[in-house]
């Protein structure tokens, strides 16, 4: 029997605290780097980066942040600033070679300024240079991409290799309420998928692998504190279901491979690949009105969500709805009325018949662009944005 | 058609290695050149254009220096004196009468950055007209590197020079006919000036950037922009850091590039390519060594050492790489590029001493693109 309908529950992943970024406090560190204030240029980027954190000196007492389960430390030594986390530590009954090997292949790599570093048994992620060349823009690259390589790493070292986690933020787990809820919505979420993928076979259109792609990967991480190593298996066959550059046949194979694989994720694994983590750089990107213009005005997703409503496919055009709702919740933070709103978005389409799906999100994007988004022409950027949603 | 040939034995092109047919590199891209003679090298203005200095590659990926002696931009061709002589093949050209539709066509050159290679095809029109001007047109098999490489008849003589290929249709590409590459040798070898642009309009020689040609009084700039010819570009930023550092290494800059942001060269054995990707890094890499099968653990451990910092070694399949990676932000202080440019030679440096060292105690092989092979014949590399 076909799937009429799709369950979009309340999120139990905890919101990310909105706070849009200073950029003027980035413009004031490059000032100071630029006139030869290198310290304190390096103390207003951290300013920027993470608002409200008290920066110590960075010469006697390094800072330490905490972003998901890495701990961050910032510190000045002689006339280099060095940043650095503790990715993992090679064991008695490690598989150390295949390890040390996944280092070498999968996270040292040119076209990034951090590096895997191993110091006896423990091998960190690092990053080291001299405060002169300390340019904001190259710190802030590294601040926000070192703690993320680390963190949707180190549980599925730990998991594949046997290594040990020595220096990793505990992360809270979900009490037993929030588990039971967080178990239904991931077994009926795979299901979901497992039965669209069906409908994406039956009518062999790529128009739903992509909306499917997206939204088997984005409801997850929207919806649930996913983490470890379940995540990182998630979102390496993301990468390419969601590539629309990919053979469309290879992606729907990818995808119905990752459903099996997801489906039988068993309670305890996924119980410990479940927490609230907490991150003191926003991971998110910063929603802007120009962005919702775009995304939920007149941009081109939905001119063509519009066609397929025009044209009666409305499994098509409801799944593209749904996606494009899922995407901005997953990966830009909002004003609290403005999330509150994309959330009410996902209520009226819950459990609803494709077509009122579609006739109830068409109106309710419009309404939400009108009311948050920007009014004149949007902007380059978010064109940009659209045009790289691929999730 | 080749079993043809073959058994009539009028086509001997077995062996191509030994045709004066080189790859010319430039800081804009690659393209294919042939002998006219053992120090000049025929190739297209396209190829060379902005540059006045030029690395032409021979068959044992060595580089020699160019300099760019003529140019015709209308007629987009280029002769470039090369530093040395070379023993390769110099090919006839034919006298371009005989020349018929469905005539054999045997095109080659080096498609996209492949070594020196051969495609075949037929002539589609031998005198077809374009922006007013004639060309040999064809079905062969043209791609991005095969500008300026000859256009051979069964009788292995030049019918024509490889120039262009309509992107929106299929197997429509274009040869320079060889009644106008004879012209424009002949007008070279009585050319006394170092360097010269000929005029589009009346095909003077102009020696000296001007505005309107000295014969015909045509507006230049109005055409082709000659006067540009005649200038050095300001390199950008990126790339005057680079070849900077490069030359601080004892790396010929000219010999090192290998078209837009992209260089490559070899420092001993180890061959070095640097690329920017992004806009925001600068990336310095050396594929060194393979793995072996034995001493996996403490080979691992060595690359992964945090002494190597600001250098780190990675894996591409089996290949063992050494990179440096700088920031771009990094190449705007000047102030700071002395110190950068040493850690390019300290990795330069450090690439040359390292697959040796791989392979002498961690029982690694040399990985593909490295030439210890060479170097073990004897083979030396200009600097």
């Amino acid at each position: 029997m076909s799937i009429t309908s799709l369950h979009l529950p309340a999120p139990i992943r905890r919101r990310q605290h909105h706070a849009p970024s200073d950029h003027a406090r980035r413009d004031r560190a490059v000032e100071l780097f630029e006139s030869g204030s290198l310290r304190e240029s390096v103390c207003e980027t951290l300013a920027y980066l993470l608002p409200g954190t008290a920066v110590p000196d960075l010469v006697g007492e390094p800072l330490c942040f905490v972003q998901g389960s890495a701990r961050v430390r910032v510190g000045i030594e002689r006339d280099e600033l060095a940043v650095g986390t503790v990715l993992a530590a090679l064991q008695d009954g490690s598989q150390a070679t295949a390890a040390l090997r996944y280092f070498l292949t999968r996270m040292s790599s040119t076209g990034q300024l951090f590096q895997p570093r191993l110091r006896g048994d423990s091998i960190a992620l690092e990053f080291r240079d001299r405060l002169a060349l300390m340019h904001p823009l190259k710190l802030i690259e590294v601040l926000q991409r070192l703690p993320v390589e680390a963190y949707r790493n180190d549980a599925w070292l730990a998991q594949q290799f046997s290594v040990a986690l020595p220096d990793r933020e505990p992360v809270p787990p979900l009490d037993d309420d929030e588990f039971a809820r967080a178990h239904l919505v991931w077994q009926r979420h795979w299901d979901q998928v497992d039965a669209l993928m069906t409908e994406s076979r039956r009518r062999r259109s790529l128009r739903v692998l992509d909306a499917l792609g997206s939204l088997a990967v984005n409801h997850v991480n929207y919806a649930l504190p996913l983490f470890g190593a379940v995540r990182a298996r998630l979102n390496e066959s993301a990468d390419d279901f969601t590539d629309r550059d990919e053979n469309p046949n290879r992606r729907d194979s990818v995808l119905a491979k990752c459903v099996k694989d997801m489906q039988q994720v068993g309670a305890d694994e996924l119980r410990a690949c479940l927490g609230h983590l907490q991150y003191a750089i926003n991971p998110q990107l910063d929603g802007t009105p120009s962005l919702l213009t775009s995304m939920l005005g007149g941009g081109q997703r939905m001119q063509a969500t519009g066609e397929l409503r025009a044209a009666g496919r409305a499994l098509e055009a409801a799944l593209e709805l749904v996606s494009i709702y899922l995407y901005l919740l997953t990966h830009y933070s909002w004003p609290e009325e403005v999330e509150a709103a994309l959330r009410a978005g996902l209520d009226l389409a819950s459990d609803q018949p494709w077509r009122e799906v579609t006739d109830l999100l068409w109106e309710h994007a419009n309404s939400t662009a009108q009311t948050y988004g920007s009014h004149g022409a949007h902007d380059r950027d978010d064109d940009e944005a659209e045009a790289a949603d691929g999730r | 058609m080749g079993a043809d040939h073959d058994e009539a034995g009028a086509f001997p092109m077995d062996d191509i290695q030994q045709l004066g047919v080189y790859q010319v590199y430039t800081g804009s891209g690659t393209g294919s050149g042939f002998l006219i003679d053992a120090t000049h090298l025929l190739t297209n203005c396209h190829v060379v254009s902005p540059f006045r200095q030029v690395a032409v590659e021979l068959r044992d990926r060595t580089r020699i220096l160019g300099t760019v002696r003529r140019l015709h931009p209308q007629r987009d061709l280029a002769i470039v004196e090369l530093a040395h002589p070379l023993s390769g093949e110099v090919l006839a050209l034919s006298d371009g009468v005989q020349l018929k539709p469905k005539q054999a066509v045997h095109i080659l050159g080096f498609p996209v950055g492949l070594p020196l290679s051969l495609t075949e095809g037929v002539i589609s029109h031998p005198r077809q007209l374009l922006d007013e001007q004639y060309f040999l047109q064809t079905d062969a098999a043209i791609n991005p590197g095969n500008s300026g490489g000859p256009m051979l008849d069964d009788g292995r003589r030049i019918i024509a020079v490889t120039t262009c290929k309509l992107d929106a249709a299929d197997s429509v590409g274009f040869g320079i006919p060889v009644t106008d590459v004879r012209r424009f040798v002949e007008e070279f070898r009585g050319q006394q000036s170092a360097f010269g642009v000929q005029c589009p309009a009346c095909d003077h020689l102009i020696d000296s950037a001007t505005r309107y040609c000295p014969s015909c009084g045509t507006d230049l700039d109005a055409q082709h922009d000659i006067r540009d010819y005649f200038d050095t570009p300001d390199p950008h930023p990126l790339v005057g850091f680079v070849e900077g550092a490069l030359a601080g290494a004892g790396i010929d800059p000219v010999l090192a590039r290998h078209g837009d942001h992209n260089w490559s060269f070899h420092v001993g054995s180890a061959p070095v390519k640097i690329w920017c990707c992004c806009s925001e890094h600068l990336n310095f890499s050396s594929p060194l060594a393979q793995t072996g099968n034995r001493n996996l653990d403490a080979l691992f451990r060595h690359l992964l050492a945090a002494e190597h910092a600001p250098y780190f070694y990675d894996l591409n399949g089996n290949t063992i790489r050494l990179n440096l990676v700088v920031h771009v932000s990094d190449v705007f202080l000047p102030h700071e590029h002395a110190d950068l440019a040493e850690r390019v030679r300290q990795f330069v440096l450090k690439a040359d001493a390292s697959d040796d060292q791989l392979i002498r105690d961690y029982g690694c092989m040399p990985a593909p693109e490295t030439q210890i092979d060479f170097l073990a014949g004897g083979g030396q590399h200009p600097r």
